[in-house]
C-alpha cells in the first residue's frame, strides 16, 4: 500500500473520537501531577501512553474511569468526555461509567474465586444477562475471545489464582470485557509477564481493538509500536507530543520525544 | 573428542576434592583471616542454642503444669461403689424410707456393730445421695417393689478418697478414716463388694455440697449459654465496626480517636468490664443477676475490641488491588466489601473470633462481679436462669476445703483445658483449610 492510498483511506473513514480530555489537571495534595492535558482517544484504535516513570501517564489513565476517586487527596480539574458527556460532572454515576470503561491492571489480580465466577462477576452485578444459560454462553464467548477457553474449559470451577501469570492476565482482560465496555484501559498489562505470555496478550490487544477502544500504558517502545495506532508521549505531567504511532516513532517533532524514543533518557 | 573431554573433567574434579575445602566450618583455623568467620559462626550457634533452651524450658513448665493437674484430677473420673443387698419393701415413698433400707442391709452385712456412734459411722460409708438413686430406680421400674437385689451404690467422699489412695498407693494419707472404717472397707473389698466405676455423675450433675455428687453439667451449660449470648452480641457489632472503620470511615480525628480507644479497651483488665456490667446491666437496666444473659453481654464487651482488631487485620490483609479490580468493574463500595473483601477476609476473621471466644470461655473475674459465682444445682435452660460457668466452677471448688473437691477441681480444669484445645484446634483448622494466600 502506497503512502497516497493510505492517506486516502484515512480520509474516507475518519476515526471517531470516543473519549476526549480537555484541560485536565490532577493534583495529589499540593503536588500537581498533570498540567492541562488535552488528548483525543479514537474509537476502535489502540492508544498507547508512553513516557518515563512518574510522568503522569497512569494518573491520566485512572482519570478516564475515575479510579482516582480512590486515591486520597486527589483532585481533578478540567473535563473528560465520553461520547461527548463530561464524566466529572457531580451527578455522574461511577458505577455505570466503570461498566462502560473497563480496566486491566499492571499485576494480574484475579479474584480468588472460580475462573467462571471471575468472568461472570461483572455481568452479574450489572444484571446484563437474565438466565444461567445466557451467563454460561457469555462466559464461554468471553473466554474464547481472549483465547483462554481451550486452556480452561475443563476446569472452570478451579480458582482463578491457580492459573499461570499470562493466563491470569488474560482472565483479567476477559473479566474487563465481559461487561461489554466501550473503552478498555490497560495499565502496563504485560510488565509482570514473560515474553511468550506478552506476545499472546499483545496479539489479544490487537484483536480486541476491532471491537473496543483501547488505551494502554506501556514502558516498552517496541510494544507501543507493535500494538498501537495512536501514541501520546507524556513528560513531567505534560503531553509533549501525540499522534499516529508511525509518525511519533519515525518523525517525532519534539526533541524530548526523539531522545526518549532513542533511549537517551527514561 | 567428547570422551576425551569427559576424562579430563573427571580428573580435574578429583583434584579439587582432594584439596581441603575452605568452606567447612571445622577447618577455620585460628589465623586472623578466619577470626571473623569463627566469630560469626559462634554467634549463630549461640543464638540457636538459646532458642532451643527457651523452648525446652517452656515445655517443661507446661508439662509439669499438666502433669500436676492430671495427677490430682484423673481419679475424679472414677467413682467408688459398694455392692449391698437391698430389699425393696412395700410402701416406699419417702427418702427416709430408702435410707432405712440401706441401713438395714448394712446392719445385715456387719451384724457385730452395735455401738450407736459406730453405727452412725457404718451408715456414713454410703453416700448421702444413695437414697435418691434407689428412689429413682423404683420410680423408673415399679416392679422392683417386694424384690431383693444386689445394688451398687456410691460411697461417701471420704471413703472414696481412702479407697482410691489404697488402690493407687498414693503416698500421703488425707481424710479422717478411723481404723474401724478401714477394717470395714478391707472386709468389703475382700468379699468383692467394692469396685471402681466410671463417674458418669461428674458429667450429668450440677454442683453439690457433697463432693461425690458434684458435677460440671450445670456449669458447662452455663458456659455454653454465656458464649452464645456473647457471640451473638460481639460478632456482628465487632465485624460491622471493623468494616466501617477499615473500608468506609474517612480518616479524621474522630476515627483516630475511636481507633485509639479500641486498642486501649483491648488491654483493660477484665474485672473492669465486670464492674461496668454490674453498674450498667444490673443496676441501670435491671437485668437478672447471675444470668448467662448478663454474663454473655459482659464478655461481649470484653472481646469486642479484640474482634474489631482481628477483623481489621484480616481486612487489611486483602490486597488493595482486589478492591480496585472489583471497583473497576463497577461494583459499589458496599458490593466490593460484601462480594469480595469480607469474603476473602472471613477465614482470618473467624480465626480471630474463635480465639477471642476461647478467651471469653476462660474468663472468670468479670463474672464474679455480676454474681455468676453462684451455687447452681440445676442446669440453666434459658438465658435468664441463674447460671455459673466452668472456670467459675473451678474457682468455687478450689475454695472448698473438703478433700473430695480437690480432685473435682483438677478434673474440671482438665475439662476446661480440653474445651480450650478443641476451640483452638478449630481455629487452626479454619486457618489451614480456608485461608487465601496472596
Amino acid at each position: 500500500m502506497t503512502q497516497a492510498t493510505q492517506k486516502e483511506k484515512q480520509e474516507t473513514d475518519q476515526p471517531v473520537v470516543r473519549m476526549k480530555s480537555q484541560d485536565l489537571s490532577v493534583f495529589y495534595g499540593d503536588q500537581q501531577a498533570l498540567f492541562e492535558v488535552n488528548l483525543d482517544i479514537y474509537t476502535n484504535q489502540v492508544t498507547a501512553l508512553i513516557g518515563p516513570s512518574g510522568c503522569g501517564k497512569s494518573t491520566f489513565m485512572r482519570c478516564l474511569n475515575r479510579m482516582n476517586d480512590y486515591v486520597e487527596g486527589c483532585r481533578v480539574t478540567g473535563k473528560v468526555r465520553l461520547d461527548g458527556f463530561n464524566i466529572y460532572k457531580n451527578n455522574v454515576d461511577t458505577i455505570l461509567l466503570r461498566q462502560k470503561v473497563g480496566m486491566v491492571f499492571q499485576k494480574p489480580n484475579p479474584f480468588p474465586k472460580s475462573i467462571y465466577e471471575n468472568v461472570a462477576y461483572g455481568p452479574r452485578i450489572h444484571r446484563l444477562v437474565k438466565t444461567p444459560q445466557d451467563m454460561d454462553a457469555l462466559v464461554e464467548k468471553t473466554l474464547r475471545r481472549v483465547g483462554l477457553w481451550d486452556e480452561v474449559a475443563d476446569r472452570l470451577s478451579s480458582p482463578g489464582t491457580s492459573l499461570s501469570g499470562g493466563q491470569q492476565q488474560r482472565l483479567c482482560i476477559a473479566r474487563a470485557i465481559a461487561t461489554r465496555p466501550e473503552v478498555v484501559l490497560m495499565d502496563e498489562p504485560c510488565s509482570a509477564l514473560d515474553p511468550i505470555a506478552t506476545a499472546k496478550v499483545e496479539e489479544l490487544i490487537k484483536e480486541l481493538a476491532r471491537k473496543f477502544t483501547i488505551v494502554i500504558v506501556t514502558h516498552s517502545m517496541q510494544q507501543a509500536q507493535r500494538v498501537s495506532d495512536q501514541t501520546a508521549f507524556f513528560h513531567m505531567g505534560h503531553i509533549v507530543e501525540s499522534g499516529p504511532t508511525t509518525q511519533i516513532f519515525t518523525a517525532p517533532e519534539d526533541q524530548r520525544t526523539r531522545d526518549y524514543i532513542g533511549g537517551k533518557f527514561g | 573428542m567428547t570422551r576425551l573431554f569427559q576424562r579430563h573433567t573427571r580428573i580435574a574434579v578429583r583434584r579439587v576434592q582432594r584439596k581441603k575445602s575452605p568452606f567447612i566450618y571445622k577447618s577455620y583455623s585460628k589465623k586472623p583471616k578466619h577470626r571473623l568467620l569463627r566469630k560469626r559462626k559462634a554467634q549463630e550457634q549461640r543464638f540457636r542454642r538459646t532458642g532451643l533452651a527457651a523452648i525446652v524450658l517452656a515445655s517443661l513448665f507446661l508439662v509439669s503444669l499438666i502433669w500436676n493437674i492430671v495427677a490430682s484430677g484423673y481419679s475424679a473420673f472414677t467413682q467408688v461403689q459398694v455392692r449391698i443387698p437391698v430389699t425393696y419393701e412395700q410402701g416406699l415413698i419417702e427418702k427416709e424410707a430408702y435410707r432405712t433400707i440401706i441401713q438395714k442391709s448394712l446392719t445385715e452385712l456387719f451384724p457385730n456393730v452395735e455401738n450407736r456412734s459406730e453405727k452412725r459411722a457404718l451408715f456414713g460409708l454410703i453416700s448421702r445421695n444413695a437414697p435418691y438413686i434407689l428412689q429413682k430406680e423404683v420410680q423408673n421400674n415399679p416392679s422392683l417393689v417386694g424384690e431383693r437385689h444386689e445394688v451398687w451404690l456410691p460411697v461417701s467422699s471420704q471413703i472414696s478418697i481412702f479407697y482410691k489412695q489404697e488402690l493407687y498407693r498414693q503416698g500421703e494419707r488425707g481424710g479422717s478414716v478411723s481404723p474401724t472404717e478401714a477394717a470395714w472397707i478391707t472386709a468389703l473389698a475382700q468379699s468383692k463388694r467394692m469396685r471402681l466405676s466410671f463417674n458418669a455423675a461428674f458429667f450429668t450433675n450440677g454442683d453439690s455440697r457433697e463432693a461425690e455428687r458434684a458435677g460440671i453439667l450445670a456449669s458447662t451449660a452455663g458456659s455454653l449459654l454465656t458464649i452464645i449470648v456473647c457471640v451473638l452480641m460481639a460478632f456482628p457489632l465487632g465485624v460491622a465496626t471493623a468494616i466501617y472503620l477499615e473500608e468506609f470511615a474517612p480518616k479524621n480525628w474522630f476515627t483516630d480517636f475511636v481507633e485509639i480507644n479500641i486498642n486501649n479497651l483491648a488491654a483493660v483488665p477484665s474485672i473492669i468490664f465486670g464492674l461496668l456490667g454490674l453498674a450498667v446491666y444490673l443496676n441501670m437496666f435491671g437485668l437478672p443477676r447471675s444470668s448467662s444473659l448478663v454474663g454473655g453481654m459482659v464478655l461481649a464487651l470484653l472481646i469486642l475490641p479484640v474482634i474489631v482488631i482481628a477483623t481489621r487485620n484480616a481486612l487489611q490483609a486483602v490486597p488493595r488491588s482486589i478492591r480496585f479490580a472489583a471497583a473497576a468493574l463497577g461494583a459499589t463500595p458496599t458490593q466490593v466489601v460484601f462480594h469480595h473483601t469480607l469474603i476473602y477476609a472471613l477465614p482470618g476473621i473467624m480465626t480471630g473470633v474463635i480465639l477471642s471466644i476461647a478467651r471469653a470461655f476462660g474468663e472468670t473475674a468479670p463474672l464474679l462481679m455480676i454474681g455468676m459465682v453462684a451455687f447452681v444445682v440445676d442446669v440453666p435452660k434459658i438465658f435468664t436462669d441463674p447460671a455459673t460457668t466452668l472456670p467459675v466452677q473451678v474457682y468455687l471448688w478450689s475454695n472448698n476445703p473438703e478433700l473430695g473437691f480437690v480432685e473435682k477441681t483438677a478434673a474440671a480444669i482438665m475439662v476446661l483445658l480440653a474445651f480450650m484445645a478443641l476451640i483452638n484446634l478449630l481455629a487452626i483448622y479454619i486457618r489451614q483449610r480456608f485461608e487465601i494466600k496472596w
